[in-house]
Formats: structure tokens, C-alpha cells, sequence
């Protein structure tokens, strides 16, 4: 005699992970699925009102009463060789989720450089949602081979997008320097026409640390001496404000092999151009480099540093400078830069 | 007088030996010297082809960008000042090497395997290259190798085209193909927003119309980077010309060349990727640059 559970099928399948953001009627932003499966685990604290919505400007129709917050995380706090973790995200019209981390992504080290660890976040963006993504760095230990990917899709190219992903040089206090088998991170953007139904890639930013490339130099050297790189990506009017001031802080950086021959009378610096001058000089001290680019509608900064704290602060001071997603989305969306 | 006529005997017999071998090896030779087949003549096109497309001219317009040389020796500025900049740029043309490689050369492989897809290959390269210094320099050389094609190479490859499509139906289907796609897409260039005509793609899609060998576009490829950046050395005092000959001639970057193309054979566009991120800050930042003799 056949036994019939009287519940519903698992669809749970290990490593996987679901969470939908949806709109409950009028304008209530609710999470309607939060689903996973070891060694995926996802927190979700409650969701908080945006600052703004305090403030005096008129509240129009296109600020969410609510944004919510979830926590990535994995059992043992990294991903052990062989892992393989999947997650769903679908964000609904207007809804806006803070993706976060706790601590940095620890890629633990492998049995063989065949073994690779996989990690994979599809998010789906219907239009004016927002999501921000600042989580701490991945750091694959020595001896790992991991592979993640972060594919973003958009309804017509709207949606609004700010997404880090960056990635350090391994346990540095045990001398660990690039000594990974491979590493792969590939950030996509992709549109889908509503009238033609035509996907459409928008942006790929794939980067590719492995035993290719017939440079005859080891990784670290190939690194030129960083221990850190980065992606941000900034797309849409949420984040406008952030895009146009990354541009204009690059537009405004000294120009390299420049002199200050002594004979500009130094004039009275706004607050803003004091503020520079200061991360300017902190830039300097952690060997900092950094670009921004506009592309396709995107915002693209680029950065390296000689230490994971250089980028930290450097990248969490910007846009605590700037200022306009801690009032859009409060507080938490720096927790990982802290 | 014995002796000499042995001698001669002996001399005589030595000459109608050597005769007869040389009879013998004639007649070996023979059969593979009945003149120019038609395989030496599709070898001879595609061989002037080659020699068309490695003019130090091409990539045009190669000559205005350094590829992010002059922006990675303002990064490495040597100590004392006066030391040679030649470690420097030996480093620096592997790795710009083996970035075009990851980067690029899949999407030469690919267009001249699948030249009808070239509008999908050219958006999506122009999506993963990140910085605007590359992107510009990619789209200047692209557009100027299009006009070369446009007003320089059209007339030829397309009579010979229709020639060969009239005298023989097959063997040149794939180039058919080609040409097409490289028609609808210089004519498509004018009504699309989307399209930017990137350099990689488009060298594919031409090289299969001039019907080279895969194998040695991609080695073209390569080669006229190396050239461009070598060249870029010389006009920056890293190197002087002779030098700059020796770094080209030597068996070093032909084994580089060689294992990249290997290398990047299989290679899919889905998995080209950057694989010295540093190189997009060096390329980036170009535009910083206090002084620059190159365009960013």
C-alpha cells in the first residue's frame, strides 16, 4: 500500500533560493515568497519606510511605502567546494529590495581545480523597481575554483539598478596573494522589448582569473599589486543622482603626472571641493585607483586598492556623500561598507 | 698510362650513374609539378588577401590610440626617472595580449563562423566593453576598416562573388553568406541605433569574405595589436625601430600568438571576459592624463 503524503511536493532543491517582492493593492510593497534551501540561507528583517518619506517634499505615487531588506547568507559563512547555490529574485513595479551580505563570500579551497563552486542570482525587474546590491567582497581562499554570475533582467530597459561586485586577493594575513585555480564573475544585463518580446543585452561585465592568457606571469603579478577589484553598476533615475556624481568626481580628479608648480593662487574651497580634497588624499594613501564611464545608459565605476579597506571606505563614502540612497533607502543599504 | 684511363672508366661509369638518378628523380618529381592547380590559385587569393589586410596601415586609424600603453607607463613611472621603460612595456604587451584575447578574439572566431549573426555579435561586444577609452578606440577602427571595405575592397570580392557563384555552386557558399550579412550590415549601419561596427567582429565577418583562413585571421588579429602597440612604443621613446622589429620578429611573440589563438579556439562570446581587470582602470583613466601624445 502506496503512502500519499497530504502535503504539496517540495519544489526546494538544495541551494536554491526564491524571493519575490510583490505589490499588495493599493501600494503595500509585501514579500510574498522568501524560500531556500541549504546551504543557502536568507534573512529577512522587517521592512522599513524609506527616510524620504518624512521629509516635506510632496509625496507623489512613485516612492514605495516600504523597503525591504534580505540577508544572503550561507551555512558556515562560505562556500564550501561543490556548492552550488541558485537564487530567484523578482522585484514587482515599484518595489525595492537592500540585498546585503554578512561578511565577506569565503570560497573555501577545493580538491581539485575541477571541482568548481557555483553561485548563481537571476533577478528579474519589473518596471521602476530598484534594487540595491553593496555586499561585502568574495574572497576565494588559495587553492579554490569558484564561479558566479549575476544576471539582471529589465522590462524595456527600465528598472533601476546599483550592484557591486568585487572580489579580493584571499586571506592576505596568511600570505595568501591571488593563489586561486579560477575565479569567474559575470554581472549581465538584459531588456526584453514588451512589444517585440526581443531580449537584448544591455551590458556584460565578465571577469575571468584563471591559468589562460599566456602571460607567463602568476596572477599576482598579472594583478599589478592590488588586492582588490570592483564593479559598480548604476543604471536608471532612482540612482541618477549617485551616476551623475561618480562622473563628475572622475571628470574633477587631478590629472595624473599634472604639477602644481605654486603659481595658481589657491582659491576658497567650496565644502564640497574640501571634502575632495580629503578623499583625494585618502585615495592617495591606499593606493587607490578608480574610473567611471558612461555606457549604454549605465553608470560603470572601476576600482582597485592595495587593501580590501581602502575600497570599503572609499566606495561607502562616496555614496554616503552623495547622499541620495540612504535618504531613498535608509541606512542599511551600507551595512556591508561599514 | 694505365692509371688514367681506369680513371676516366671509372668517371664515366660515375656519370651515367648520377644521370640515371638524376633521371630517376625527374621522374618522381613529375607528378606533383603539372603547374598551378586551382588549390595554389584559391592559396594565391587568399594569400593576397592576407597581405591586403596586414598593410601597417590596418587596422586604420591603429596609429592614434596606444591601447592603454601610455596610460599604464604614467601608472609605472621607473625610478630613478632615467631607467629604461623596457621591463614596463614587456609586461605591458603581454598583457594587453592576453586581455585582446579573452575579450576580443572570440568574437572574431564566432563572426566568421556564423557571419549572419554579426549585428547580435557587434551589440553585444559593444555591452561587454566596459570603458569608453576602449569602446571609442574599437568603433574608430571598426568604422574605418567598414570604409575601407565600402570603397576600397567591395567592388572585387563582390564581382568575384557572383563569378564564382555562376561557374560553381559550391565552396563558396559559406562567403555568399559573408557577403551578405557584411551588405546588410554596412546598409543597416545607417538606419540602426543600435549598431556600432567594433572592430572584433567585423574583422571575422571580413576575413571570411576574403576568404582567409580562420586560423590566420585570428593570427592577423592578434599580430596587428601587437604592431599597433609596438608601434605606439616607438612614438612614446620606450623603443627604438630596430628594437621594435626584434620584439615583432621574435620567436617569443610568435609562440604567445600562436597559444593564444589556441587558446581562445573554443572559446564562446558568452565566456569572453576581461582577464586583467587592472588593464580597464589603465585604459580608463587614460583620459586623465596630464599630457597625452595618444587619443583616449
Amino acid at each position: 500500500m502506496s503512502f500519499v503524503s497530504p502535503f504539496g511536493a517540495s519544489t526546494s532543491k538544495p541551494g536554491h533560493g526564491s524571493i519575490i517582492i510583490d505589490i499588495l493593492p493599493p501600494d503595500q510593497p509585501v514579500l510574498r515568497t522568501l524560500s531556500y534551501q541549504y546551504p543557502l540561507k536568507l534573512v529577512a528583517p522587517d521592512p522599513l519606510p524609506p527616510p524620504s518619506q518624512g521629509s516635506t517634499e510632496p509625496n507623489n505615487n512613485t516612492t514605495p511605502r516600504l523597503v525591504h531588506t534580505i540577508f544572503l547568507l550561507t551555512y558556515g559563512g562560505g562556500i564550501v567546494a561543490g556548492d552550488a547555490i541558485n537564487l530567484d529574485i523578482t522585484l514587482a513595479t515599484n518595489t525595492r529590495l537592500i540585498l546585503l551580505t554578512q561578511g565577506s563570500t569565503k570560497i573555501f579551497k577545493t580538491p581539485s581545480p575541477d571541482l568548481i563552486s557555483k553561485q548563481h542570482m537571476t533577478v528579474h525587474l519589473q518596471r521602476d523597481a530598484a534594487l540595491v546590491y553593496l555586499p561585502d567582497p568574495v574572497q576565494p581562499f588559495a587553492q579554490t575554483a569558484f564561479s558566479q554570475s549575476q544576471i539582471y533582467h529589465l522590462e524595456n530597459e527600465q528598472g533601476n539598478l546599483c550592484v557591486c561586485d568585487w572580489v579580493t586577493s584571499g586571506r592576505s594575513a596568511r600570505g595568501e596573494n591571488w593563489d586561486l585555480y579560477a575565479y569567474k564573475s559575470r554581472n549581465e544585463v538584459w531588456t526584453t522589448d514588451d512589444a517585440t518580446g526581443k531580449k537584448r543585452l544591455l551590458l556584460r561585465d565578465n571577469l575571468i582569473l584563471d591559468k589562460d592568457g599566456r602571460t607567463d606571469m602568476r596572477l599576482s603579478a598579472r594583478m599589478d599589486g592590488y588586492a582588490v577589484f570592483g564593479t559598480l553598476i548604476l543604471r536608471g533615475p532612482v540612482f541618477s543622482s549617485l551616476s551623475s556624481f561618480f562622473i563628475e568626481e572622475f571628470e574633477a580628479l587631478p590629472r595624473i603626472g599634472g604639477r602644481n608648480w605654486g603659481d595658481v593662487a589657491q582659491p576658497q574651497l567650496s565644502l564640497r571641493e574640501q571634502r575632495r580634497a580629503q578623499r583625494l588624499a585618502r585615495e592617495k594613501d591606499d593606493r587607490l585607483i578608480w574610473s567611471a564611464a558612461n555606457v549604454r545608459g549605465f553608470v560603470l565605476v572601476k576600482f582597485a586598492s592595495r587593501e580590501v579597506e581602502g575600497s570599503r571606505n572609499w566606495l561607502r563614502d562616496m555614496i554616503r556623500e552623495e547622499a541620495s540612497v540612504l535618504e531613498a533607502f535608509g541606512e542599511r543599504a551600507l551595512l556591508c561598507l561599514k | 698510362m694505365t692509371s688514367p684511363s681506369a680513371d676516366q672508366l671509372s668517371l664515366k661509369d660515375e656519370i651515367v650513374d648520377l644521370e640515371k638518378r638524376l633521371q630517376d628523380a625527374k621522374a618522381r618529381f613529375k607528378p606533383s609539378d603539372a603547374g598551378p592547380t586551382k588549390s595554389t590559385v584559391t592559396a594565391d587569393a587568399a594569400l593576397h588577401a592576407l597581405l591586403l589586410l596586414s598593410d601597417s596601415a590596418l587596422p586604420l586609424g591603429s596609429f592614434a590610440f596606444s591601447s592603454g600603453l601610455e596610460s599604464y607607463l604614467a601608472h609605472h613611472k621607473p625610478s630613478p626617472p632615467s631607467a629604461s621603460q623596457l621591463p614596463n612595456f614587456h609586461t605591458f604587451l603581454r598583457l594587453s595580449l592576453s586581455t585582446l584575447a579573452s575579450t576580443a578574439l572570440p568574437y572574431v572566431l564566432t563572426t566568421y563562423r556564423h557571419p549572419e549573426e554579426i549585428e547580435r555579435l557587434d551589440n553585444d561586444f559593444d555591452a561587454s566593453t566596459p570603458c569608453t577609452v576602449a569602446r571609442r578606440a574599437s568603433i574608430a577602427q571598426g568604422r574605418a576598416l567598414l570604409a575601407v571595405w565600402d570603397r576600397s575592397f567591395k567592388t572585387q570580392y563582390n564581382d568575384a562573388a557572383a563569378d564564382a557563384n555562376r561557374h560553381d555552386t559550391n565552396g563558396s557558399m559559406g562567403s555568399n553568406v559573408a557577403v551578405k550579412a557584411l551588405a546588410g550590415f554596412s546598409s543597416a549601419l545607417r538606419t540602426s541605433e543600435y549598431i556600432n561596427v567594433h572592430l572584433a567582429p567585423l574583422w571575422g565577418l571580413v576575413t571570411k569574405v576574403l576568404s582567409i583562413p580562420l586560423h590566420e585571421s585570428a593570427y592577423i588579429f592578434l599580430f596587428s595589436h601587437a604592431r599597433a602597440v609596438v608601434s605606439a612604443a616607438v612614438r612614446a621613446s620606450v623603443m627604438g625601430p630596430y628594437q621594435a622589429q626584434a620584439v615583432l620578429a621574435s620567436s617569443e611573440l610568435q609562440n604567445r600568438i600562436r597559444g593564444l589563438v589556441d587558446q581562445a579556439w573554443h572559446k564562446t562570446v558568452e565566456d569572453a571576459g576581461q582577464s586583467v581587470p587592472v588593464m580597464d582602470l589603465w585604459v580608463g583613466r587614460h583620459e586623465k592624463l596630464y599630457s597625452r601624445i595618444f587619443n583616449s
